[in-house]
């Protein structure tokens, strides 16, 4: 930040030095120095402004904007106050004061064109379509330049685009923007590329496609060069939209003269060419159309692609794929419209092995394979493998009967037969033995090439996979294997450093994220938990205010198809699923961790500024931006990620997000109708405040009730498991399990209950007090039930073979959040019962009675209480007990049954690795059980 | 001084079977394939909107036929024309393992070469650490030779200096003479580079 402008204007001179300390970070000095100019030159408003910035940054907000606004007020005109008060109100999150202070500048000076110029990209910030669309033409009025005038333009194309009303934008907004180019079509004023783009995309919005097609073949699309095609590509997807067959296939089969190997014009060209032969369509005399020649017969397919085969085949250079695989795709269409013709390319086994040989060593022939394997019957499985493994060089056999590849391509050959193998699910139809004989078969290649059921052979993965971390540092799909077994195991702890290793950042904490959020919390590693979350909000927060940036920026260069995607882009991460995620975990969990232990829940609340009856989540356009193919699949199809698992899995996340957001609400109505312990009128805030939050309380509670009866019915409806390199499940499914989810609910019923007691006072009706008299032991049976799912060792020897038992370190997570929810709410009840028995007491006082029994109202609750203090006890001890057997646990002993001694060490690292985790995690639930334990200690009344 | 001449017969670059377009936003939700791998930096958003803002004409990414993404480029011009300075300048230029050697690459640097002569630029150049000797030999046999050395080009997560790089140059049709590719005799630090 610099002070631009006049070199001879002695304020700058003098400013200097503030701005100077404002860049090195050297807030205070700056803020002397502003006072100190400020004593001489009353009147130097930018010093006040500087100030201001520096009040800003030391965290002193309030002071910082009181300042600004006795400069605001007096609507500077002065180019250093307004660039300081912009640069400080952008750091205030204020983009719509930068819009005042500007409205204010051009109304003084009406013909700056750099003051309108400021005032359109503030509108632009915050998206202020109208008022851009003015802003451009004032500014085009004051200096007619094209920009300025298409600026309005495309501000009529982004109210046209974000206006709610459909019929508006092509009634309205787009006719007026075309009206507008038009105008400088006719004057014979276009001179950018960018006016071109813009006009273009006004008539396809319009769905004018005949005249955009005009427009792109005319004299203004030759202005079209920056982007390589961009002609040609546009002018298909019109053709395509028009149904424009043979054009759209004249041009595919010029472009792919050029260029033999763009696949998507292998598509369109095949796509018209049925097209045309389904509408019986016969060549005009003369020139077939605008485009040149077109092909309307099986015929001309085949030859054209035969001849691009031949052409490859008679060439020196590296052969292209696209031919090859242009054959397999006309297969493949042939045969879907059930024409004979498809024989005369040959067959599929043939053409698919021969494509092996050729482009075998390539590490994408797999997937180019993958597309046609459907070509082929079931019963030419086998033969296909063999033909395939023909064509893959291997040394004699080994002394254990492998025979190996000598080379890195012949390695890649075999890699591709083997990958091949299983996508045809041949190695799912052996049984257990076979299996493990194919895994020791790519075990010696693996280990030839420096590559690679039950339990063990989860160990023996887990090992397998660390030896080729081991050996490949950097192989990310080793490392997401890895991580993803961690956490099926329930380790949480080496994943921390396997992801960090991945150096995920910025957009992939929004796309692979979830690998790190999904498990943190429930695996009881919480300090990694928040941290986890955090990385990803911040990402999220930047991203409000970078992409406004861009959007301008955007403006400025013309790039007028850019302004729509951005703000698109910005939308898709504002309504990531992962970010509303992360936003509701985090704050969940800081109340789990913090409140009524560190500050009291009102407090802890508070500070978040957490408001209960606000839903800032767009249930209805969450966008799921997870990247669920991260980690390559070579199973069959039968096992692939499909697009309903995809479907179910973003289900069943905004339903447990839905849980855990209500959870997080209620919690903020418990907060905001608890009595702080110090305030004694509590009857005041009950005639007041409570009864509307009271309603808020219900409203949410009604609401957790029907979600989490959808919740079961979607976990009975849905027992099928995702594919194992698809989405991991959420936590919804344990959560109703483990109870719970139940036991936190009854929890928030207890409050209603109480709060009827509040209002109505001792005398209330007996059916209420009968109603929460059962609630109690009801209430514990629940929360024992948690408790008793919990037990068992989480990790076992037993006849040599390592056991773990995750799912009873995730059920101990549930245990510890629901001690949270109980304790809050009874931390709740005690304020309310409090006061009451005192004013009972003092009444007893008054008439001398002595040592009559208290009302079971206050008992219940005693009893309850001490109940709940015991179990906590127990709990404790079951987490000791753990840590105990697992430290003795001596996995050094193992031996490990196929596996030789240097796989061994890897596998007993792994284990090590798991081992020290759930020490860990039991560490990290223990210690906040006790925190919680201790503040039991305040629900005495 | 010697003039380096191009003397690397230029290979008719072979095209992958691709579908070769403009490089979007949504890419961003889909290119960790690409970027998972350690040579290849993940940008922060702001990064890839100004180029995208800028110089989206540079941004390409390649797509395979199930839709995965292949490799992009990511490029800009820049440079003052009088000072003959005005020229292409790659980026980024990242493929996915699966899509190595397969000549993807090759193609993309052929494009920005394209919008870089549409252009009239000089010369297109890139940088490119010294101890990546697969980057630098297949630059090479682009007909791209090393201009200068840029010390301590590249800085570890932690600030920390980390490694030399290669400025790598290729003449354009504009640049007769070759005069931008006239490697430099002593290195330079990153500091003198514009």
């Amino acid at each position: 930040m610099a002070a631009r402008g006049h070199v001879h204007d002695p304020n700058d001179r003098r400013l200097r030095p503030i701005y100077d300390y404002l860049d090195n970070g050297n807030n205070k000095m700056a803020i002397q120095q502003a006072d100190k100019l400020l004593k001489k030159h009353k009147d130097l408003h930018c010093a006040k402004v500087l100030k201001a910035i520096g009040l800003q940054r030391m965290g002193k907000q309030d002071e910082a904007f009181t300042l600004s606004q006795e400069v605001a007020t007096l609507e500077p005109t002065d180019e250093n106050s307004l660039q300081a008060l912009t640069i400080l109100y952008r750091e205030m999150h204020r983009p719509e004061l930068v819009i005042k202070l500007y409205e204010a500048a051009v109304r003084k000076v009406p013909t700056s064109e750099e003051y309108h110029s400021h005032l359109f990209m503030a509108y632009a910030r915050v998206g202020e379509y109208k008022k851009m669309q003015q802003a451009g033409m004032a500014l085009y009025k004051i200096v007619p330049k094209n920009p300025y005038y298409f600026w309005s333009v495309m501000s009529l194309v982004m109210q046209a685009i974000s206006a709610q009303d459909e019929k508006l934008s092509q009634t309205m907004f787009l006719p007026l923007a075309e009206r507008m180019v038009e105008k400088m079509v006719k004057e014979e004023k276009i001179d950018a590329e960018a006016e071109v783009q813009l006009y273009f995309m006004i008539l396809e919005r319009l769905g004018k496609y005949e005249e955009a097609l005009d427009l792109l073949r005319g004299q203004l699309g030759e202005k079209l060069t920056s982007e390589l095609q961009s002609r040609e590509n546009k002018c298909m997807v019109l053709y395509r939209r028009l149904e424009c067959w043979p054009e759209c296939n004249a041009l595919s089969f010029k472009l792919l003269l050029k260029n033999p190997d763009d696949w998507q014009f292998y598509l369109s060209y095949f796509e018209s060419l049925f097209h045309l032969i389904d509408q019986g369509w016969t060549p005009p005399e003369g020139e077939h159309c605008v485009e040149g020649e077109v092909h309307s017969s099986v015929e001309q397919a085949i030859s054209f692609v035969e001849e691009r085969i031949t052409a490859e085949d008679g060439k020196d250079s590296r052969p292209l794929r696209g031919p090859y695989l242009a054959r397999l795709e006309l297969i493949k269409r042939l045969r879907e419209r059930g024409c004979p013709e498809e024989q005369q390319l040959g067959e599929p086994l043939e053409l698919m092995s021969q494509f092996f040989v050729k482009f075998g060593s390539k590490p994408c022939c797999i997937t180019d394979l993958k597309i046609f394997l459907d070509l082929l019957n079931p019963d030419q499985y086998v033969q296909f493998i063999n033909r395939l493994m023909e064509a893959v060089p291997l040394g004699a056999p080994e002394n254990n009967g492998v025979a190996l590849p000598g080379d890195t391509r012949a390695l890649q050959r075999h890699l591709c037969v083997s990958q091949i193998t299983r996508l045809l699910g041949l190695h799912h139809m052996l049984d257990a033995a076979g299996k493990l004989s194919v895994i020791r078969e790519l075990k010696s290649h693996y280990h030839n090439g420096l590559q690679f059921g039950d339990e063990n052979m989860l160990w023996q993965c887990l090992g397998i996979l660390e030896e080729g971390l081991s050996h490949s540092p950097s192989n990310a799909q080793f490392k997401l294997l890895l991580l993803l077994l961690f956490c099926q195991l329930g380790a949480f702890e080496p994943v921390v450093d396997l992801y960090s290793s991945l150096d995920a950042k910025h957009v992939q904490h929004d796309t692979i994220g979830y690998l790190l959020t999904r498990y943190a919390e429930s695996l009881g590693q919480f300090a990694a938990a928040s941290q986890s979350c955090n990385f990803s909000l911040r990402f999220f927060h930047s991203n409000q205010k970078d992409t406004s940036e861009y959007i301008i920026q955007a403006y400025k260069y013309g790039a007028f198809e850019k302004i729509p995607e951005f703000i698109a882009f910005r939308n898709r991460l504002n309504q990531s699923l992962h970010f509303a995620q992360v936003r509701t975990e985090r704050m969940l969990l800081d109340l789990f961790l913090e409140a009524d232990i560190s500050s009291p829940l009102e407090d802890s609340v508070k500070s978040m500024s957490l408001c209960p009856e606000e839903d800032d989540i767009s249930w209805d356009n969450m966008r799921d931006n997870r990247d669920l193919t991260v980690l390559t699949s070579w199973d069959p199809k039968y096992r692939q990620l499909t697009a309903e698992h995809r479907q179910r899995s973003l289900e069943e996340e905004a339903l447990w997000l839905r849980v855990r957001s209500l959870t997080l609400r209620l919690v903020g109505a418990l907060a905001s109708i608890s009595h702080p312990p110090s305030t004694h009128n509590s009857e005041k805030t009950t005639e007041n405040g409570v009864v509307p939050k009271a309603s808020t309380l219900q409203h949410l509670l009604s609401q957790l009730e029907s979600t989490l009866s959808q919740a079961s019915q979607f976990t009975e409806k849905h027992t099928q498991p995702y594919p194992f390199f698809g989405p991991p499940s959420t936590r919804l499914a344990q959560a109703l399990a483990s109870g719970s989810c139940q036991c936190q609910l009854s929890a928030f019923q207890l409050t209603t209950l109480l709060l009827e007691l509040e209002i109505a006072g001792l005398d209330m009706p007996p059916c209420v007090s009968e109603k929460r008299q059962h609630w109690y032991p009801n209430a514990l049976l629940l929360f024992l039930e948690i408790l008793s799912k919990c037990k068992g060792d989480l990790l076992e020897v037993k006849d040599g073979q390592c056991k773990a038992q995750p799912s009873l370190l995730e059920r101990l997570v549930f245990f510890v959040e629901t001690t949270s929810v109980v304790l809050w709410v009874s931390g709740y009840c005690g304020g309310v019962l409090r006061p009451l028995k005192s004013s009972l007491q003092k009444k007893k006082k008054k008439k001398k009675e002595t040592t009559v029994a208290l009302p079971e109202v206050f008992t219940g609750f005693q009893e309850y209480t001490s109940s709940l203090q015991t179990l906590l006890s127990q709990s404790l001890d079951h987490i000791k007990g753990q840590e105990v057997s697992l430290t003795a646990l001596k996995l050094a002993d193992l031996s490990l049954e196929g596996q030789n001694s240097e796989e061994g060490t890897f596998t007993k690292a792994a284990m090590d690795k798991v081992q020290s985790s759930y020490l860990r995690s039991l560490q990290e639930v223990g210690e906040l059980l006790r925190k919680r334990m201790d503040t039991m200690k305040a629900l005495k009344i | 001084m010697i003039i380096i001449k191009n003397t690397q017969p230029q290979r008719h670059a072979s095209v992958t079977m691709t579908t070769l377009r403009a490089f979007t936003c949504d890419d961003l939700f889909k290119f960790n394939n690409i970027n998972l791998d350690p040579l290849t930096e993940t940008y922060g958003i702001p990064f890839y909107l100004q180029y995208l803002a800028h110089w989206p004409e540079y941004f390409i990414v390649a797509e395979a036929p199930g839709g995965e993404l292949m490799g992009y480029i990511m490029g800009k011009a820049e440079g003052l024309v009088p000072k003959e300075e005005w020229h292409g300048h790659v980026t980024a230029l990242s493929v996915a393992p699966e899509f190595r050697r397969l000549g993807l690459a090759a193609k993309l640097m052929e494009m920005l070469e394209e919008i870089s002569e549409r252009k009239d630029a000089f010369f297109v150049d890139l940088f490119v650490r010294v101890s990546n000797q697969v980057a630098v030999n297949m630059y090479k046999q682009l007909g791209y030779s090393v201009y200068r050395t840029v010390i301590e080009y590249y800085s570890a997560s932690n600030g920390e200096p980390d490694e030399d790089a290669y400025d790598m140059r290729k003449a354009l049709s504009r640049d007769t003479e070759k005069k931008s590719i006239i490697p430099l005799p002593h290195p330079v630090r990153p500091e003198d580079i514009e």
